[in-house]
């Protein structure tokens, strides 16, 4: 079997060598990667969406529905996870992690430093999502970092406390909501009488130009996407520190 | 509105889905209720849109957030896929109707998240059917295996251990998919099919080596995920295991939807030319296709399990279209397609019938058959009917997809093929009357035939309902065969074959 493992896995490569013979050179501006599509989301990107930065662009507004699946994704990771491992409660003492560590949070250095950290944390997490326009960042990237912010303070305290700062059905709701906040701005687009999507049907609400519509859709569906993220982070943590049944844990 | 059709396919799922999980407070009649309403908008967005085709009698382009198609992504309609998306939203109705009881029985605890993940499958299945992106066709792809993962694994017993071998081999499927097109998008710089087709058809990409990887890349990905011999072997447990209407929607939805995109990206991303003329290993596959019918058929012949008998059973209609599509003949296409129509009918009706039959007796074993038509008259009927579907039997639209396909190999003088479809028809009629055996006469292992007639105990109203629509569609859609060739799959066609 492990020969017959080696054996595929050498054919692979060899098919990955041979694919490899034609492609294009690195980083070559005639490729057709570069020379087909890009041009014109470097040209017209700006003045159809008034977003300085082009990933930002395609990511959410050109390829807005790929992202919009891509949220549901995270969210199904999670809706997974739970559906599988949390315990349902009249089967709540079995339990899956027999040695699990008690912790009762008394750790003055721990909290000190989790009490300096988390504010900031929570506040870049924020400007990083907020600023997705004009530098890298965005929905995802802000989303993990608020959402490891609640991490540290289950990590510093302990599963419990944080359990009652942000509860479960809570947690559920938010990762849900993200994604829901997104294809309701996609609905909201087609309700107006434009395409799914079509952020520039916000023009009307807003009282902006088409472009500067799509803008904001664009940092709408991003709030949406950091949402979802944050509370993804959130629930899988919970599920997996405490073995699903939210009592306690790590 | 009716332009917008199109979009509200694949959106009013998704919204149902997102929207069942703040409705949980409001109990699990909300839950289905909610379910069952907005797969029936599904079913009527996606009948409307197969009218507008039908009307222009051409593609329906509909374009995501207003963007121009190479730029932006758009959902294409045309005839072969709207009929995939009226079959799939309608079966996915039907087996929501089904889940009334069955679904409350399996899940009491996590009813609205069960649903959730039922309604995103749907999604998923539907937006891979509708769109006319390969890169978006690999997000919906992820969206429905993932979903397909949560639910398989809320069936019973060793279910985690089926799905979880099922994740890792879909896991590699998805990959493959990916990388080739990956590959594709290097060589060309385009993610739309019809930029991709055009793109294409230039000579110096036809010889390419890379493009001929891609395409191979994608492909086997695409056969990993419809379950073909021999990349088969994830499925018939982690089918088996699976919670009853779990099977009903994965089952016949996940194998059909496979075949379309292997179809689409065959005929609508690369062409008839390219996969027949240039590309070194197309007559192999109808080889292969020999090999899932035998092996399929024969391990079918061996099962014990109702549900496993009827996975492998798939594993040889897989088989059964594979070859149909890779003939490189019109009758052969023609079957493959109304394959996928016709066996995504039986194989829902015969799990359906099989799924009443565990909910009333407890098992799955063909022990279970004892006595059935004493005990589950309907239930019974739509099973032998959906069983004359699988062996083929007229009326039934199974028997017309299997003329078609045998003409198909004839044809193309594929003999082996020929057989081996006779030979499935032979085995899954022997399978047949040994279980009607068992259903009329009681195992004679257990009993020596002297017993009352056991009492009438037939499924409830909510299953009954599903099940006999399935069962009268496999006889209408018989009846209608060349109604629905000739305005439908005839369109579907590709020029050139």
């Amino acid at each position: 079997m492990k020969r017959l493992t080696l054996i595929i896995l050498a054919a692979c490569a060899l098919i990955m060598l041979l694919a490899a013979s034609d492609l294009p050179d690195w980083a070559d501006p005639a490729s057709p990667a570069s020379s087909h599509l890009s041009p014109g989301f470097v040209e017209q990107a700006y003045e159809a969406t008034h977003t300085p930065n082009v990933v930002t662009a395609v990511l959410a507004d050109y390829r807005g529905y790929d992202t919009m699946f891509e949220t549901v994704v995270v969210f199904l990771a999670a809706l997974i996870i739970m559906i599988i491992l949390r315990r349902t409660p009249h089967r709540r003492f079995c339990k899956i992690l027999p040695h699990r560590p008690q912790r009762q949070g008394r750790d003055t250095v721990l909290k000190g430093a989790a009490q300096l950290i988390i504010p900031v944390m929570q506040v870049f997490a924020l400007y990083v999502l907020g600023h997705g326009h004009y530098s890298p960042g965005g929905g995802f990237q802000g989303g993990v970092i608020f959402g490891a912010s609640f991490i540290l303070l289950a990590l510093c305290y302990n599963l419990e406390f944080t359990i009652n700062r942000f509860r479960e059905r809570i947690v559920l709701l938010c990762c849900a909501g993200g994604a829901l906040l997104y294809a309701g701005v996609g609905a909201l687009c087609l309700a107006m009488g434009w395409n799914f999507l079509g952020y520039a049907a916000l023009a009307g609400i807003l009282g902006v130009s088409e472009a500067m519509a799509r803008s904001h859709g664009i940092l709408l569906v991003e709030v949406g996407v950091g949402i979802t993220v944050m509370a993804v982070m959130v629930s899988i943590y919970y599920d997996l520190a405490s073995g699903g049944d939210m009592r306690e844990g790590l | 509105m009716i332009e917008q059709a199109p979009a509200l396919i694949v959106i009013i799922p998704l919204l149902a889905a997102l929207l069942l999980i703040p409705a949980t407070p409001l109990g699990p009649r909300f839950a289905y209720g909610l379910l069952v309403t907005a797969l029936a908008a599904t079913l009527a967005a996606a009948l409307a849109t197969l009218n507008l085709v039908m009307v222009a009698n051409e593609a329906v382009h509909y374009r995501m957030g207003d963007w121009l198609p190479p730029h932006g992504i758009e959902l294409v309609i045309d005839h072969l896929s709207g009929v995939v998306l009226v079959l799939v939203s309608g079966c996915a109705l039907l087996t929501a109707i089904y889940s009334r009881q069955s679904a409350e029985q399996d899940n009491p605890d996590r009813l609205n998240q069960y649903y959730a993940l039922f309604a995103l499958l749907v999604t998923g299945l539907l937006g891979m059917t509708a769109t006319g992106d390969v890169f978006n066709l690999y997000v919906l792809l992820e969206i429905s295996a993932l979903s397909s993962y949560g639910l398989l694994a809320r069936g019973r017993g060793p279910a985690y251990y089926a799905t979880f071998k099922y994740l890792v081999v879909g896991t590699i499927g998805a990959c493959f998919y990916l990388l080739g097109v990956g590959y594709i998008y290097i060589m060309t710089g385009s993610l739309n099919m019809a930029d991709l087709a055009e793109i294409l058809s230039r000579p110096e990409l036809q010889e390419s080596m890379s493009v001929k990887i891609g395409f191979t890349l994608i492909i086997i990905g695409v056969w990993i995920k419809m379950a073909l011999f021999p990349l088969h072997a994830w499925m018939p447990n982690a089918y088996s295991k699976a919670g009853t209407t779990t099977a009903c929607l994965v089952a016949p939805l996940m194998t059909k939807v496979s075949i379309y995109i292997m179809i689409r990206l065959m005929f609508s991303v690369f062409s008839v030319d390219y996969v027949f003329g240039v590309i070194p290993w197309h007559h192999l596959v109808s080889w292969l296709a020999v090999a899932a019918i035998v092996v399929g058929s024969l391990t079918a012949l061996a099962q014990q399990d109702l549900r496993k008998m009827l996975a492998y059973i798939i594993v040889a209609e897989v088989g059964y279209m594979v070859g149909g599509a890779w003939l490189a003949n019109e009758a052969g296409l023609t079957g493959a397609i109304y394959h996928i129509l016709s066996d995504a009918l039986m194989t829902l009706c015969l799990f359906m019938a099989v799924g009443a039959i565990i909910y009333r007796t407890g098992k799955s074993s063909a022990a279970a058959m004892e006595g059935l038509f004493a005990k589950m008259p309907i239930t019974a009927a739509v099973f032998v009917l959906g069983w004359f579907s699988i062996i083929g039997i007229p009326p039934t639209c199974g028997f017309f997809s299997k003329w078609y396909l045998i003409s198909g190999g004839i044809e193309a003088g594929h003999w082996a093929y020929v057989a081996a479809l006779l030979f499935s028809s032979l085995i899954n009629a022997v399978i047949f009357f040994r279980l009607i055996e068992i259903a009329y006469f009681g195992n004679f292992a257990t009993h020596d035939g002297h017993h009352a007639a056991p009492a009438r105990n037939e499924a409830p109203f909510t299953m009954l309902l599903p099940m006999v629509v399935t069962a009268a569609l496999l006889i209408m859609v018989g009846l209608y065969t060349s109604e629905i060739i000739t305005a439908l799959v005839g369109k579907a066609i590709p020029p050139g074959l």
